[in-house]
């Protein structure tokens, strides 16, 4: 059972429209995996694509995760088998605090279809430990706890939610949309610090990192880079790749792939 | 006994005087008759009247059953309402029918003349009673309950109180509430309406508000096939203030209908009003509100807020808002409105943390309607009818 993410020829629309157009790509275990294009690429589209986004429908491919193709499995048997998107745009649920909303989650992915919850719900106390224990670990104050989820945050605070959600489910597959999008320098350090520290208690853990700015990447050090353009991955390389980018934007590459004028 | 139990389409005075009540109660009564059969049926917007035709209520030799769920509080006179007008005789000659009056409904004037029995509440000047008081009413055998509240709040006086209707029975239930806040009172006010499934259920509430006095009101609204609740809220008072919510599931086949008015009357009154409403299967839900500021109320500051959740295609809520302004003189005046299914974005967020779909609709419903349910004083009672309102979505 293959814990690696294997993403073949991978197409998907939202409505009549194609936005990914056969995307072929593996995350390997242990490593961490940068996805990096210019806006409209569809990088968003292959993070809540993976994940199972209702808006978005997959026209042909498959995307397979310990030994199943997940196209066929709900979002939260997704979840369940250790997949992770932490989001760009965080939604708020009123009513839902973030403790109980948290319980849930994990509540979730211990849960085992025909066993009584009862007897894999977390124990209380447990949980209690756990998230005050998160919660210092990333500078969140213990109020937030009782705060109605993401209801009033600020930016910074939603992706500190995020990583929060992140360290507590402890995901064999992380998926990174535009972490940084929104976020101060500091508040972009915490969440990169969390991200690490999740990675360095799970070497097997792999992590794909989307992003548009290089400016992350100089916090969660990619291993591999992707670049995405036009629906399809269209080079990879090492940390280096990034760093041409910066320096070169993405004319150049765009211009080695589809040639001048087009 | 008699075996023939009086028809409500033809009521006689013989059949709603009690002779051992005081002389001035059995002129009301009369009076109230004579006002019954005066009244045209009334015309109230989306309820089917033919589930209430009177052709089909008898007045029931069971009169009901009233009971406390937990002691009164130190100092609150608690008693039956048919005891009080005899043993606070002058209270209850000032007050009953000064919030609810025959003159306003078919339905209000036959509960004012046929009432049997209730609750009267009485809270003394200056007395801040913090421990909530729990009545319940519930049917018996009988064909219709008719019921009358009376709560006297006198100046500075504070009341947590929950009213429920509950149980079932009847069908017909026709419960009038009359809650009067002297001034600097404070009534923290929870009315649940969690009758049978087989329950038609007309209900008047209302409440006058004196100066600089407060009502926290929170309606909870499950039970019952058919409901049509007159709620009024009279912030007569200068100052006064009203903090108004309501939640209500309406599933297969129910058809539960509240028509909220808000009068502000006083100068520098404040309200708002958060509605929820919850509809399933087949249920339908309506909302038909009024705010009216009146010409002498002045630096009003009035916030209306509905909200309908459909958890399913057929089911059904209509929101009917109105607003009369007759001053010129508002401060600030706020509508929000909106209805529709459970949102695909939280669904989708909420399994991607690997909720199930049924756990994470369950809980945005719960949300939802978090902040009424939080306003139940009785820890035992919230959890009671969160538990009966999750197993309903």
């Amino acid at each position: 059972m293959s814990s690696e993410l294997v993403i073949k020829d991978l197409h998907a629309s939202i409505g009549d429209k194609e936005i990914l157009k056969g995307v072929n790509l593996t995350v390997k275990p242990g490593t961490i995996h940068a996805i990096m294009g210019p806006n409209g690429s569809g990088k968003s589209t292959l993070s809540n694509t993976i994940m199972g986004h209702p808006s978005y429908t997959v026209t042909s491919g498959e995307v397979w995760y310990k030994g199943q193709n997940i196209l066929e499995l709900d979002v939260d048997q997704r979840a369940k088998l250790g997949l992770f998107l932490a989001f760009q745009y965080p939604v708020s649920i009123p009513g839902v605090t973030v403790a109980n909303f948290l319980r849930a989650a994990v509540n979730g992915h211990r849960s085992v279809e025909g066993k009584d919850p009862r007897e894999t719900q977390i124990p209380m106390a447990q949980f209690r430990k756990d998230i005050r224990e998160k919660m210092a670990a990333l500078g969140v104050d213990e109020a937030f706890a009782r705060r109605y989820l993401n209801d009033g945050f600020s930016g910074g605070e939603k992706k500190r939610i995020e990583i929060l959600q992140m360290s507590m489910l402890k995901p064999s597959m992380a998926i990174m949309d535009e972490t940084d999008s929104g976020l101060d320098i500091d508040a972009l350090k915490v969440v990169s610090q969390g991200v690490n520290t999740l990675v360095q208690a799970n070497a097997e853990m792999g992590v794909l990192v989307i992003t548009h700015y290089q400016r992350l990447l100089n916090y969660i050090k990619p291993d591999v880079v992707s670049v995405m353009m036009e629906g399809r991955i269209v080079r990879e390389g090492g940390p280096e790749l990034a760093l041409t980018l910066e320096e070169r934007g993405y004319d150049f590459i765009r211009e080695e792939v589809f040639g001048n004028g087009n | 006994m008699a075996t023939k139990l009086p028809a409500i389409a033809s009521l006689s005075a013989a059949d709603v005087l009690v002779a051992t009540e005081p002389a001035w109660l059995q002129t009301w009564r009369q009076q109230s008759l004579a006002a019954f059969a005066a009244h045209e049926m009334p015309y109230w917007r989306r309820t089917d009247l033919t589930a209430f035709a009177f052709a089909d209520m008898q007045l029931s030799a069971d009169l009901g059953t009233f009971k406390i769920g937990a002691d009164a509080p130190p100092g609150v006179i608690v008693m039956p309402l048919s005891q009080a007008v005899h043993d606070n005789a002058a209270l209850v000659q000032a007050h009953l029918g000064s919030a609810v009056s025959a003159k306003v409904s078919k339905y209000a004037a036959l509960n004012a003349a046929t009432w049997r029995d209730g609750w009267f509440v009485y809270v003394p000047k200056n007395l801040e009673s913090t421990l909530p008081l729990h009545l319940i009413q519930g049917f018996g055998a009988g064909n219709t309950l008719i019921a009358r509240n009376l709560v006297i709040l006198e100046r500075g006086a504070h009341l947590t109180l929950v009213e429920q209707l509950h149980g079932d029975g009847g069908p017909y239930s026709n419960v009038v509430s009359e809650l009067i806040l002297g001034d600097g009172a404070t009534l923290k006010y929870t009315a649940m309406q969690t009758w049978g499934a087989a329950v038609h259920h007309v209900g008047h509430v209302v409440a006058n508000v004196g100066n600089n006095a407060t009502i926290e009101w929170a309606a909870i609204n499950t039970g019952a096939l058919h409901q049509h609740i007159e709620a009024e809220t009279n912030l007569v008072g200068n100052g006064s203030r009203v903090d108004w919510m309501a939640a209500t599931v309406a599933k297969d086949g129910q058809r539960l209908l509240t028509a909220p008015w808000l009068r502000h009357v006083g100068r520098s009154t404040e309200a708002h009003m958060d509605f929820k409403t919850v509809v399933k299967g087949t249920g339908y839900a309506t909302f038909d509100g009024m705010i009216k500021i009146e010409g002498g109320s002045t630096d009003t500051i009035t916030r209306l807020e509905e909200h309908a959740l459909h958890l399913s295609p057929q089911a059904r809520s209509d929101s009917i808002p109105g607003l009369k302004i007759d001053t010129n003189n508002v401060q600030k005046a706020g509508h929000a409105s909106t209805s529709g299914e459970v949102d695909d974005e939280h669904l989708f967020y909420m399994q991607a943390r690997g909720i199930s779909k049924d756990e994470a609709v369950h809980m945005i419903v719960m949300g939802f309607f978090e902040p009424v349910l939080d306003r139940i004083p009785l820890e035992s009672l919230r959890e009671q009818v969160t538990a009966a309102i999750a197993a309903r979505i």
